[in-house]
């Protein structure tokens, strides 16, 4: 192309100028207000580190496992695992089969399952809990609770877990399976032996996608338990509310930690030397 | 082919043929391998000779035949079941594992029968692993096959291509195949690392005594490696037979343009010992010909003799020289034939020069003939020029659904507008769409009529016009040799296709 137009020296860095500042302004900025809310003392404002006490006490004469606050922490952990769970036993069979599906339009099936997405989240929540109380299993009882959220989470969640394993799993060359036929494998020890392997960096990147936040969404546990059931996101919107930002901020950083642990751990910060024996993930 | 029946076939494909989505790729395969024998299937891209080693190892199922291991029919087998194994055109090295689990993969997976006694006295089988020891021993001694002893602990990306092609190797021996299957294993390596492994995996093929099918396009290392070679094209067997014979005696001009350098030309078979070509007579050695029947005619570049001018049988001038190494390529323009000639000596470009060709470097094949095949180019009316002669033509059919509009333009289905003039097209004419006349203006093209045999319900005649192009009809009325005649073709008898697709495209 030859064009007389004055060229603009537009260098590709200044492309990331707008991302930059979003992220300073938006997520930087907000990390360091939690940080020093959660190291100071909400009278004095002095550094301290009774907030961190404060949260492993418990309150009026309980000890902090007998705590309420010990149960929601429990509670939550249990849920997140069971519906990460069940997301996975649900996601793995879809994104397996449409993968395998051998038809042209694969993307159109993975539409079925993303296109409910496009609801309004608490549209979509409300639904489902008028489903429930149709069916009447809604805030029955405790039990009756934590099942109606892990289902929530697994109908919001699922998506996030299916997408990143088809990803995995429609990229795998398909020579693999086949010299593990070859070298003697029936079709099942070779979906074990090879496909499973090589589609590990989408399960754990399913993984991360719904653990994580169904550890917080607590949007979902109020409007199916009629807030019944408390998650740690409920914990910390309840003392931002309450004016306790330092117990708040603590228990914001210590999530934050953990979800660093959790990712560090399942090899999410792994990069390019590893990317080509694991598969590419989509996140 | 003469092959002697001694040693028992360990595969044999019996009027095999594949289809994808109902088109077919494999046409009608019957041909067989005897035990230890180095094979390999050669062709151009597309061919089916990876088709025919996929249903081998059992990845594709052949729509209908039979495959024979041992004289056992295997068709219906799944890959896991059948004691073949492949390396792969790319490899495909489990990256998930390191070197030693990806050579012990087959290993691990293999279960020995065993009978036993069990306490009631009853008569049991059971299946039982490898054991570990046993594992780790086969898996070394592949490597040091393959001359990467230690490598056990790797992983396989740390490898270069070269390597992981000997571990790829490694993993397929290692289970002691009856049959080894390579799939153009060399492909992804240089020049110089294919040539050293081309001799390895023949020194390998005859330490390790198992048979060998080896899929390539590359016919030099076809000719270096194989015991026979099996030429294939456009999904059937063209010629199979060892290297000195394909390379020596082609059976059509396919497998003779195929493999290796060759002039070819089109002739006739005079009579017994006498082919002509390039408007020449030559002796050759072939007999057995009818009369004037039309030959293809193979002479390999290194079998052309440079005389002197008037000491040859062909007269031309030298229009290029290039240095390869051994030889020089030489190209000589005599008259409208350009004849390669591989030689140690140099003539200067320009210089005219004599060629003679020994009987023995002649090699005659049999013509298979369906139609008259000329090259022609769409001249400003719409007509097509070919064969010494203009006819007219119908230039829509290059394009489906197009028109010619007023001015002569031709018009797409999609409504572009395209000037076709100049364009360069293949021309068929079939046998029976052309028709002879007296009248000398009638027909697009004229000549006279060579040869004509009597074919029970019709004549075939040859006319050969000025510029010795042939034209083959069938007529079944008796005309006389020397007849001066015009050629008739009908406007709708006249197929054409595009030579160059893309090209025209713009």
């Amino acid at each position: 192309m030859t064009t007389t137009k004055p060229r603009l020296r537009f260098s590709r860095k200044l492309l990331a100028i707008p991302y930059a500042l979003f992220l300073l302004v938006f997520v930087v900025a907000p990390l360091f207000i939690i940080i020093y809310y959660a190291f100071t003392n909400g009278d004095t404002g002095k550094l301290s580190f009774e907030n961190f006490q404060n949260f492993f006490s418990g309150t009026a004469g309980q000890s902090f496992f007998e705590s309420s606050r010990f149960k929601t922490i429990v509670q939550s952990f249990g849920i997140s695992i069971a519906s990460t769970l069940l997301c996975l036993l649900i996601a793995y069979p879809v994104a397996y089969i449409i993968a395998h599906s051998g038809l042209k339009n694969q993307m159109g099936l993975l539409l079925l399952f993303i296109v409910p997405m496009w609801v309004n989240f608490v549209l979509r929540i409300n639904a489902l809990k008028e489903l429930l109380s149709w069916i009447g299993i809604y805030n029955k009882s405790d039990e009756w609770n934590i099942f109606n959220t892990i289902l929530g989470m697994v109908y919001d969640f699922l998506p996030f877990m299916i997408l990143p394993i088809y990803t995995t799993i429609s990229k795998i060359d398909k020579s693999y399976l086949e010299a593990a036929r070859d070298l003697g494998a029936g079709g099942v020890s070779a979906f074990i032996k090879v496909t499973l392997p090589l589609s590990k960096a989408g399960i754990m990147s399913g993984i991360s996608m719904v653990f994580l936040p169904s550890m917080t969404n607590y949007v979902v546990s109020n409007y199916m338990t009629f807030n019944h059931t408390k998650i740690i996101g409920a914990f910390i919107d309840e003392c931002f509310r309450n004016d306790h930002w330092n117990l708040g901020s603590v228990t914001a950083l210590l999530l934050l930690t953990l979800m660093f642990v959790i990712t560090w751990l399942t090899g999410g910060f792994n990069t390019e030397s590893d990317t080509q024996s694991r598969g590419t993930s989509l996140w | 082919m003469e092959k002697v029946k001694e040693v028992p076939h360990i595969i044999e494909l019996k009027d095999v043929c594949k289809e994808f989505d109902g088109v077919s790729v494999i046409e009608n395969i019957n041909l067989y391998v005897r035990k230890g024998e180095f094979v390999t299937f050669l062709g151009p891209s597309g061919c089916g000779k990876t088709t025919t080693l996929r249903m081998i190892a059992g990845f594709d199922l052949p729509t209908s035949g039979q495959i024979l291991l041992n004289g056992k029919d295997i068709s219906d087998l799944p890959p896991n079941k059948r004691p073949v194994n492949t390396v792969f055109q790319k490899y495909a090295l489990f990256p998930h594992l390191n070197i030693f689990e990806n050579v012990a993969f087959g290993l691990k997976l293999k279960r020995i029968e065993k009978k036993y006694v069990d306490k009631k006295g009853r008569e049991r089988v059971k299946y039982e692993k490898l054991p570990k020891a046993v594992i780790d021993e086969k898996v070394k001694k592949a490597l040091e096959v393959v001359d990467l002893a230690g490598f056990e602990k790797r992983s396989v990306s740390t490898l270069s291509g070269g390597q992981q092609q000997r571990i790829a190797i490694a993993r397929a021996i290692v289970n002691e195949p009856e049959i080894l299957l390579l799939d153009e294993p060399l492909g992804a390596l240089d020049l110089k690392m294919r040539k050293e492994m081309q001799l390895e995996l023949k020194a390998m093929h005859k330490r390790l005594g198992i048979t060998f099918i080896y899929v390539t396009h590359d016919q030099e290392e076809a000719l270096t490696m194989s015991d026979t070679i099996v030429v294939m094209a456009d999904g059937a067997i063209q010629q199979i037979g060892t290297p000195e014979m394909i390379y020596n005696e082609p059976k059509n001009t396919f497998v003779a343009d195929f493999i290796g350098e060759s002039n070819i030309f089109s002739g006739v078979m005079t009579k017994d010992y006498s082919v002509r070509f390039c408007g020449k007579s030559f002796p050759c050695l072939d007999t057995g010909f009818e009369k004037d029947e039309p030959v293809d005619i193979v002479v390999r570049p290194e079998d052309v003799k440079i005389t002197a001018p008037e000491g040859g049988m062909l007269k031309g001038k030298v229009t290029s020289v290039i240095f390869k190494g051994i030889h020089y390529q030489i190209l000589v323009q005599c008259g409208r034939y350009e004849i390669e000639i591989q030689s140690t000596s140099t003539p200067k470009v320009g210089e005219q020069v004599g060629l003679s060709v020994a009987p023995d470097g002649i090699h005659v094949m049999k013509k298979k003939f369906r139609v008259n095949k000329f090259s022609g180019v769409i001249t400003k009316r719409n007509t097509v020029e070919f064969g010494d002669g203009e006819f007219d033509c119908d230039v829509c059919q290059l394009y489906p659904g197009s028109h010619l509009d007023e001015e002569g333009y031709l018009i797409t289905a999609k409504g572009e507008k395209l000037d076709l003039t100049d364009v360069e097209v293949n021309v068929e004419v079939g046998l029976h769409d052309i028709t002879m006349s007296d009248n000398l203006d009638d027909g697009g093209a004229q000549g006279h009529i060579i040869s004509l045999i009597y074919k029970s319900e019709y004549y075939r005649y040859i006319v050969r016009t000025e510029n010795e192009e042939d034209y083959v009809l069938a007529c079944e009325d008796l005309w006389n040799e020397n007849d001066l005649v015009s050629l008739i073709i009908p406007k709708d008898k006249i197929r054409l296709t595009l030579k160059n697709p893309e090209e025209n495209k713009k």
